[in-house]
């Protein structure tokens, strides 16, 4: 008899309403809404990050707030310095589009806008997505504050 | 630019190209006896099954493809090890593969041919089976890894009795029944929680899509149902402790609306009525605790509509009396409706709808059933949630409509319908434009199946049912009805009073005074439809009164009160401000009384003439309606047989008058000559009149009258009307109506011919002189034996 080739480790039997239950990682992040402001110089886009989830670890379970590119690049930057995380790069800062003398609209093209959009999504998902992530002061600030302070004292959430 | 679609098509495309590139080197390294290398190729194959980028439908695609494939590894397998020696040792060696998806594929497959090769380890490898697919938790590829187990090991499923209870392990090696309950369960468990678990992943702005794809894939959990349905040693009991407590406790934690609604449907189509019957109370307990998105109307409903054809077969022995299934089933109703406040009301009546045909289709000879669904339905609506008005278009509203419809459809007996105490009532809850629809509904069932109503209180009672039809109510619509809606509508009404037919006489006369308590409220717009049948009723009753004299002595007094009767619905119509109408039913009652020769007859009979004569004289002014008004009169006087002179000489003398007043110069002619004939043949004590001076007088005067006309065409028609009538008193041999007169006549009539110009009138004159003067002829050549001579006649 093939007794040997059956024999397992007995497992503990999963109740029904661990098996039926929501997962208790829930986390969305959506970039959405771009919109440009001002004009010549001092122009720029930003985009709504609206974020839900369940995690114990976020404060707030639904927030938006609105971020531009630059404000991505300083999270980028602090992850960096601080956590352990390998960071995911953020779509590119396509230089030659900025350049003078063009005939279209550079960065605040549509198709650009959209593309960048989309790169951003992809990104902070990931990040946000990241255990060890999850416990930086910035993120939480990126995610969750209206106004990002640039001189927090850098650190880690403990309110789980 | 990619479309969105072009990339996973791709990606099925290149996961085909592989398996089957992979599947053709498996073959034959199999062929060659490299079974390791053989494996090997399976296990690259397999790995395909690991992607999450293809949809559901693409993943079928795959894994038929696969399933496909491992059928030639098996059956090679199975060839290479019949003895069943060295399958251990592979069913060992598979476990080795690096992934999990293939290790598991591959693990089903040996372990399949295990069992084939060797009965006696059944048991244990099914178990083993079906606890390590645990290992694939993605939602996708769990449902299939499991769909792989439950193809494969469809044929081997132990499907014997226990053994009894024994200390020995090995006593049950090959498995038992309870075995593969287990299995099933097991499997089905894990299958719904990956089905449910579905939902949680991918983005939640594309919730409505993954609830589409759950509902492509059910049929896939819905497997498990099947097979246990398949099993041969699933008998009632079985399914009562084990079985259907396995698949309710699942479907009950899963709280998932989908994955319940589906489940519980799939439960009531897979298993037989008779084991519904016996487990009635665990699965309604069940539906009572579903999800509140979950439509447990519908599943209660089907189930409801499933055992009633069942009770209803002709072959089955209908429901075992010891299962008090309308009471099972009303109790549990009501259960869910309370435990469910936001039910929608028009699927709480929806539900009673669904025990009022299981009723009427298992206990058809209980109407009292029927009327406690329509109480308790009355309850919720009325008493409890005040409900005062239904709009007849809301859904609710239909269901309603629906729950009324449903017993008269099914006894197709009106009388039947009135037993129902909450019938009416419930009704009455519908608006307006409801309760017309549904009078007009029970009106046509009446009259479509001949239903015929032999009481007064039963009149009463129909006429209650049609109320809205009957007269105006509080809730119509400000609008007037389009007169044709309306006449159709009352025409209904007034052919559904000839299905009223009392027993006796007697029982006949109260019906048509309940029938006339009803009709007569109906307002001018509606007793001009329903009155007049009332009236020709009462006076075919009086008929049947005369008829049947010699059994009731006092028929005379009850045709006068008939008569009486007659008289006063005649003049609710005058009242109502109508003439023509009214004028006519008064001579038709002159004519009946006249023939009915109850004590005093002679008076009613009068006093019916004189009714119309006032009508005549004071109501109608129209000179077309004059005339044809007076040319009934003056026929309804010639009519009558039974008038004493003294009644019939003002009657004739009023007509001859009448005749002489009318306004238009062709009408008094014409009225004048019919006026001759009613002095000729008038009938008063069995005798015609034959008074030959007025005859002549007024055929003289109609004459002159003609004489006067300026429109020469209609003159000449008038002259050959005349000499029609000549024609006709001669033959009689009217004293005073001679051949000079007919002479004079046609001569008069060929000169104004020549002036008349061509055209149609003159063609109608001239073909009707033709025909006239073509008949005197005859006459002439041929007299009649006891016929006038013609001599004399000029033509």
């Amino acid at each position: 008899m093939g007794d040997d080739a059956t024999r397992r480790l007995n497992s503990k039997k999963q109740t029904l309403d661990d098996a039926y239950a929501a997962p208790a990682n829930f986390l969305e992040i959506d970039v959405i809404n771009p919109i440009t402001h001002g004009i010549g110089n001092k122009r720029y886009t930003d985009y709504e990050v609206r974020m839900r989830t369940n995690l114990p670890v976020f404060k707030v379970k639904e927030s938006s707030v609105r971020r531009r590119y630059s404000d991505f690049e300083w999270l980028r930057n602090e992850l960096e310095r601080d956590s352990k995380i390998v960071v995911p790069p953020l779509p590119g800062k396509a230089l030659k589009k900025q350049l003078p003398f063009r005939s279209d609209d550079g960065i605040y093209e549509d198709e650009f806008i959209e593309d960048r959009r989309k790169g951003l999504e992809v990104f902070i998902n990931k990040v946000a997505g990241h255990p060890l992530a999850q416990n930086e002061k910035c993120l939480h600030m990126f995610i969750q504050e209206q106004v990002i302070d640039r001189n927090y004292v850098p650190g880690k959430i403990r309110n789980t | 630019m990619v479309s969105p679609n072009e990339e996973p098509e791709k990606l099925l495309d290149e996961a085909m190209a592989v398996v089957r590139s992979q599947s053709f080197q498996m073959k034959r390294c199999l062929d060659n006896g490299r079974l390791m290398d053989g494996l090997k190729h399976a296990s690259n194959m397999l790995g395909e099954l690991r992607t999450s980028l293809l949809s559901p439908k693409m993943y079928y695609e795959l894994y038929m493809l696969i399933s496909d494939e491992l059928r030639h590894l098996e059956t090679h397998l199975l060839e290479e090890f019949q003895t069943g020696h060295k399958v251990a040792d592979l069913y060992e060696l598979v476990q080795y593969a690096g992934n999990i998806v293939p290790r598991l594929y591959l693990l089903i497959t040996v372990g399949l041919v295990y069992i084939k090769s060797n009965e006696n380890c059944k048991r244990n490898i099914l178990k083993d089976l079906v606890e390590m697919c645990r290992g694939v938790q993605h939602p996708l590829r769990g449902l299939f890894l499991r769909n792989y187990l439950l193809q494969c090991t469809r044929h081997i499923l132990p499907d014997v009795e226990d053994p009894p209870p024994s200390n020995n392990p090995n006593d049950n090696e090959q498995g038992s029944i309870s075995d593969s309950l287990e299995f099933i369960l097991l499997n089905f468990a894990e299958m719904n929680k990956l089905w449910v678990r579905m939902q949680h992943q991918g983005h939640s702005r594309e919730k409505e899509k993954r609830e589409k794809e759950r509902q492509e894939l059910r049929i896939l959990v819905g497997t498990n149902l099947v097979r246990l349905s398949q099993l041969e040693m699933v008998d009632v009991e079985r399914y009562k402790k084990m079985v259907l407590p396995g698949l309710l406790e699942q479907a009950v934690s899963c709280r998932d609306a989908l994955s319940q609604e589906y489940l519980m449907e799939c439960i009531i189509q897979v298993f037989p009525d008779e084991f519904h019957l016996q487990t009635l109370g665990p699965f309604l307990q069940a539906c009572a605790e579903l999800h509140e998105d979950v439509n447990v109307k519908s599943i209660i409903s089907s189930l409801i509509d499933r055992l009633a054809a069942f009770g209803n077969k002709e072959d089955s022995d209908g429901i075992p009396s010891e299962i008090k299934l309308f009471e099972i089933f009303s109790q549990h109703i009501s259960t869910v409706i309370k435990s469910r406040p936001d039910m929608p009301l028009e699927d709480m009546v929806s539900l009673q709808v669904s025990l009022v045909n299981l009723a009427q289709q298992c206990y058809s000879n209980r109407l009292d059933l029927v009327d406690t669904v329509l109480a308790n339905t009355l309850h919720i609506l009325a008493d409890n949630l005040k409900i005062t008005k239904i709009h007849s278009g809301s859904p609710l509203g239909k269901e309603l409509a629906r729950l009324l419809r449903l017993p008269t459809g099914n006894y197709n007996d009106l009388l039947v319908i009135l037993q129902l105490q909450h019938f009416l009532p419930l009704l009455q809850l519908l608006d307006y434009q409801g309760r017309s629809t549904m009078g007009t509904f029970l009106l046509n069932n009446v009259l479509e199946n001949g239903t015929r109503i032999p009481t007064p209180e039963q009149v009463d009672g129909v006429l209650g049912l049609c109320a809205s039809l009957v007269r105006d109510a509080d809730d119509q619509p400000l609008s007037q009805p389009d007169p044709d809606d309306l006449a159709e509508e009352q025409l209904l009404l007034a052919r559904l009073l000839h299905q009223f037919e009392g027993a006796t006489n007697d029982l006949q006369y109260l019906i048509l005074q309940v029938a006339r308590k009803h009709l007569e409220t109906g307002g001018p717009k509606r007793v001009i439809h329903t009155l007049p049948t009332l009236v020709f009723l009462a006076y075919k009753l009086a008929h049947a009164y005369f008829n049947n004299k010699d059994q009731d002595e006092k028929w005379g007094k009850k045709v006068h009160k008939i008569f009486q009767f007659c008289h006063a619905t005649i003049a609710a119509l005058v009242k109502a401000e109508y003439s023509e109408l009214p004028l006519r039913l008064y001579l038709q009652g002159a004519l009946a009384a006249d023939v009915i020769t109850f004590p005093g007859h002679d008076t009613v009979a009068y006093e019916f003439m004189s009714q119309a004569f006032s009508l005549y004289e004071d109501e109608i002014s129209d000179s077309k309606a004059q005339l044809s008004a007076l040319t009934l009169i003056v026929a309804t006087v010639q009519q009558t047989r039974n008038f004493t002179e003294e009644n019939h000489q003002p009657l004739r003398t009023n007509c001859a008058l009448a005749a002489s007043k009318l306004l238009k110069k062709p009408d008094q002619a014409r009225a004048v000559t019919t006026c001759a004939h009613l002095f000729w043949s008038a009938t008063i004590n069995g005798q015609e009149l034959r008074d030959e001076k007025r005859v002549v007088e007024c055929l003289k005067k109609a004459v002159r009258i003609s004489q006067q006309c300026m429109d020469a065409s209609v003159q000449l028609h008038l002259f050959v009307q005349l000499l029609n009538h000549y024609t006709y008193f001669y033959e009689k041999q009217t004293p005073g109506v001679t051949i000079s007169m007919i002479n004079q006549l046609i001569s008069k009539v060929k000169e104004d011919l020549t002036q008349l110009e061509s055209g149609e009138d003159l063609d109608q004159v001239t073909s009707h002189l033709n025909t006239t003067l073509a008949h005197l002829a005859l006459r002439k050549e041929q007299p009649l034996p006891d016929g006038p001579s013609y001599e004399g006649l000029v033509l």
